[in-house]
């Protein structure tokens, strides 16, 4: 059995940053590079199936991105995948999550997985879309925010739960291959230990172009994106005012902010 | 006669084979290649043993009786080595006798005295077991519960007293043996009158006598008893290697091949092992086996551990004395056990489990006091790296980990800040990155990050900057040395960090370096030069008082405080600088007043080991509220004087919650400097 785990690797921001020349995203330099959160839990819930089976389970990590995404493919490595792909071209700079997804939906039809897996979303953009998305162009079935899973290897569905408003619990059986986006807390993902990253140095990380995946540059990027971003901006601060004076003078004037903000009212 | 030869030969086999099984388990174990010289290592062991200093530490009655008993064994055992000598091999072969006249009478009297010696260090051992109930020798597990069958081993206090007896008896048999010969030949002038040579066995021969003992029964009885003293001395022999007699050679192995930085510089994972850490009891080395069977169980490292006086699941002791039960059950027969089998984590008899190596706070207490060079912290440390590859640990752990790799210090703060509690100063301070200075200060994460020890870094630039100090710092280019999260294990973590520090040095331009933070001191000065990075460098005590008595810094404003002193674990015990902060006291014109636990002695604030990173459990005592206690017995205290910026945080908190706020203060010396020597206004931090 093969589960394929779609992986992110997202930045962080430090607390000084900028914002790039084109006023569309922040300026690389001040990124803090890490794999996503919710991936540590999709990747833990693959290796765990892994581990608890009987027979053999092969676990990828896939990811879109250049060769500073590596770094994350390693880490998923030293916590148990079994091979890593990394699929990237520069036409697939300023793709959205549909663009992505039609990329990772190229290599599940090339994997060819009983299970994917994505996150419920990435820390730094938080579209929550890319597996649901990878899903649609695959035509499989997917559900999202998956909360608990029993998955047996090799069996033909799989059960898992979701939590629901009003403290609900929904109990879904899913037919394989089928794609699911985990929430966190689902497991407790390991800690990757450096020497085991350093040592995962030694597990392949398979790097596709494009064309390796049959797809050609008209489908990522920009041209083959449903949205754009038009602007990333800071957004003016000043609703905040201080109110100065004596104790009396204050109360009085936030009595006034008070009835201001509740209206008329007879 | 004859008999007694086939079973002396016999027990001799035994021993033989004993010390063979031994030998090979010991060789099971991982290599290992020492350093240093054989003879420098073979004086230092004799230097210890036969002073027996290390055995007075702390338990000097102890020491006193210890040593009564090695040299009573030691002269008698040689005595009787050359009475066989002689007896078996000079004379029948050669011809050769020595053992008579003006030496047989002197070498009677020592041994009679040496006999003595041994039977008054025997009974006070037997008094001290018996009735002087000390804590230390109770075998009770703080790591295992009542009713499990490892928790308080009657075993060992039946061997311990079956040890006692036997060499009492041998003694006691010895000196009746020697009345009954002398009642028996006491009508052999060459023997009688000379018998107060051996003035014990004389009296006991007289009072045989008054007894109405004749020649004759002297004779008999000597006869019976020889054959009882001779088979329990034999039965003794035999033992050694399977009992706790073997102390005598263990102990004596164990001292020679001690590493005097054993816990200050952890061993390197070579590159040819892929496996990080102890899983199986074969990834210890043999002197690591070698070490758990030196351990005589005395208890003094039980006593020192602070971690043990919380009440947490830990005793160094029980830690050696598990694995050793291991190695005994799995590595002395013929064959080894599968590898399941030689897994020393977990919690079945024998194994030591995560809750146990998590609470080490990795002092040094334990490797500092023990007599016989027992290395309890690098064991503990092997064992936690295997636990960091399995990722068993405190999830808070994992995420600081996590935290200090992605960002290079604990606090997650952005590398970019670390420099910034400089900024309020009214000069600049020097990136040595960018310009040479003559001493590079290495901060540390807490002194750069903690706002309360934010502080005292400001104090400590303004007091350089006024000593007319070329100094810098390494700003964004510093990361945690790294010091710590070695001692949790994480030693891939650590050599990025070790990496990233020495590839900052090595852009600076600076001809020593300063710390004001122990824990960077220990790290820097004893494990970077095994990856190539070798510096001058200093704690900043050292520093300072230099500058004092070269008159660049002086008291205009002493202090009449009453204090006592922190000895931090790394800068104490670690690097054995005790004086400096004690020099500076006295020169701030403090009244210095030790509490009990100093120096060598100094109780973990229990920061120590990553355990900073993990809270301690709720409701139980911390180590640091235990000192605080401890310096709150002080008459008229004023101030708890520290000099490392974990310590300040630790004893901070503490005060408080021991409810000691107000009675005293905590300071860092570096503030008690600071009052005595005003700073100029021009100089003043702005607050």
């Amino acid at each position: 059995m093969k589960i394929m785990v779609a992986v992110k690797q997202v930045a962080a921001l430090d607390e000084d940053f900028a914002i790039r020349s084109d006023g569309r995203d922040v300026d690389a330099d001040f990124f803090i590079r890490d794999l996503n959160e919710w991936d540590d839990f999709s990747l833990e819930e693959a290796v765990k199936i892994k581990e608890a089976a009987a027979e053999p389970v092969e676990v990828v990590a896939v990811s879109v991105g250049a060769d500073e995404v590596d770094e994350s493919l390693r880490k998923c490595l030293a916590k148990g995948a079994d091979r890593a792909i990394r699929v990237w071209d520069a036409a697939i700079e300023g793709s959205d999550s549909v663009a992505i997804a039609r990329i990772l939906a190229a290599v599940a039809q090339r994997e060819a997985p009983q299970m994917l897996f994505a996150g419920v979303q990435s820390s730094d953009q938080s579209f929550a879309s890319t597996g649901i998305a990878t899903a649609a162009f695959l035509g499989w079935p997917h559900a999202a925010v998956v909360t608990s899973l029993s998955l047996a290897p090799g069996a033909k569905s799989a059960v898992f739960r979701r939590e629901l408003e009003g403290g609900l619990l929904h109990e879904v059986e899913i037919q394989c291959p089928a794609v699911l986006t985990i929430q966190l807390g689902i497991n407790t993902p390991r800690y990757a230990s450096l020497r085991s990253i350093k040592q995962a140095a030694g597990k392949p990380i398979e790097v596709l172009s494009l064309a390796d995946v049959g797809l050609n540059a008209a489908d990522v990027g920009e041209a083959g994106s449903l949205s754009r971003v038009r602007r990333m901006y800071v957004p003016d601060k000043g609703r905040a005012q201080l109110i100065d004076g004596d104790a009396a003078q204050q109360a009085a004037r936030l009595a006034d902010i008070i009835r201001e903000f509740k209206g008329a009212q007879t | 006669m004859r008999l007694f030869y086939v079973l002396g030969y016999a027990a001799l086999a035994v021993f033989g084979y004993g010390v063979y099984v031994q030998i090979r388990k010991y060789r099971r174990g991982a290599a290992l290649k020492l350093e240093g010289g054989f003879w420098t290592r073979l004086g230092a062991m004799l230097s210890s043993v036969l002073s027996g200093r290390t055995v007075d530490r702390r338990d000097p009655a102890a020491g006193g009786a210890h040593r009564l008993i090695f040299y009573g064994f030691m002269l008698l055992f040689a005595g009787t080595a050359t009475i066989t000598l002689e007896y078996d091999i000079l004379e029948p072969l050669f011809g050769i006798r020595f053992w008579y006249g003006t030496f047989y009478l002197v070498f009677s009297l020592v041994l009679d005295v040496a006999g003595a010696a041994l039977i008054a260090g025997l009974l006070f051992m037997m008094y001290r077991r018996g009735w002087m109930r000390l804590p230390k020798l109770d075998y009770a597990r703080p790591d295992r519960q009542p009713g499990d069958p490892d928790f308080d081993r009657p075993q060992y206090r039946r061997e311990d007293w079956a040890f006692l007896w036997m060499l009492l008896i041998i003694a006691a048999t010895g000196y009746v043996l020697e009345a009954a010969r002398l009642v028996w030949l006491q009508d052999r002038a060459d023997v009688w009158d000379t018998r107060w040579w051996s003035p014990v066995g004389a009296l006991l021969a007289e009072a045989m006598r008054a007894a109405g003992l004749s020649a004759h029964g002297g004779g008999l009885l000597r006869h019976g008893l020889w054959w009882f003293h001779g088979l329990i001395a034999l039965i003794l022999i035999a033992l050694i290697p399977s009992t706790k007699v073997k102390h005598i050679f263990t102990a004596a192995a164990s001292l020679m091949v001690r590493d005097p930085l054993a816990a200050q510089r952890l061993p390197r994972i070579p590159e040819s092992v892929a496996q990080a850490g102890a899983a199986k009891i074969t990834d210890f080395n043999w002197k690591q086996l070698l070490n758990l069977d030196a351990c005589t169980k005395c208890g003094r490292c039980h006593e020192a551990c602070p971690a043990r006086a919380v009440g947490a699941p830990l005793s160094p002791r029980d830690v050696i004395l598990s694995l050793r039960e291991f190695a005994h059950a799995t590595l002395e027969s013929g064959v080894i056990p599968d590898a399941a089998e030689l897994d020393v984590h977990g919690k079945a008899p024998g194994q030591v489990s995560m809750e146990t190596l998590w609470s080490c706070r990795t002092c040094m207490a334990c490797v500092e006091i023990c007599p016989v060079a027992v290395e309890h912290v690098p064991i503990i440390v092997q064992m936690r790296r295997k636990l960091v590859e399995d990722g068993a640990m405190d999830p808070l752990l994992t995420k600081t980990l996590q935290t200090i790799h992605k960002t290079g210090n604990s606090f997650g703060e952005s590398k970019r800040k670390r420099g910034a509690w400089s900024k309020p100063l009214p000069f600049p301070v020097k990136d040595a990155r960018k310009e040479p200075v003559d001493v590079l200060w290495f901060v540390g994460d807490y002194a750069s990050f903690d706002p309360r020890n934010q502080k005292v870094s400001q104090i400590f630039a303004s007091l350089l900057n006024e000593a007319g100090v070329d100094f810098g710092i390494l700003y964004d280019g510093e990361s945690n040395a790294g010091n710590d999260v070695r001692r949790v294990g994480e030693e891939g973590l650590y050599e990025v960090l070790a990496t990233a520090n020495m590839n900052a040095l090595a852009s600076a331009k600076f001809n020593s370096v300063v710390t004001t933070d122990p824990h960077s001191f220990n790290t820097i000065r004893n494990e970077y030069p095994d990856f190539g990075g070798k510096y001058e460098i200093q704690h900043y005590t050292t520093l300072v008082k230099r500058l004092f008595a070269e008159k660049r810094l002086q008291v205009t404003r002493p202090l009449k405080y009453r204090v006592t002193f922190h000895d931090p674990c790394h800068l104490g015990r670690f690097n054995k600088g005790y004086d400096a902060p004690r020099d500076l006291l006295a020169l701030l014109g403090c009244e210095l007043v030790e509490m009990g636990r100093c120096k060598a002695n100094s109780f973990c604030c229990g920061a120590g080991g990553g355990r900073i990173w993990v809270p301690d459990p709720v409701g139980a005592e911390k180590p640091a509220q235990n000192r605080m206690k401890e310096a709150a017995a002080i008459a008229g205290l004023e101030v708890y004087v520290v000099s490392c910026p974990k310590d300040l945080t630790m004893f901070e908190d503490a005060l408080k919650t021991t409810g000691n706020e107000g009675k005293f203060v905590v300071k860092e010396l570096i503030e008690l400097i600071r009052e005595a020597i005003p700073a100029p206004r021009a100089e003043a931090v702005p607050a």
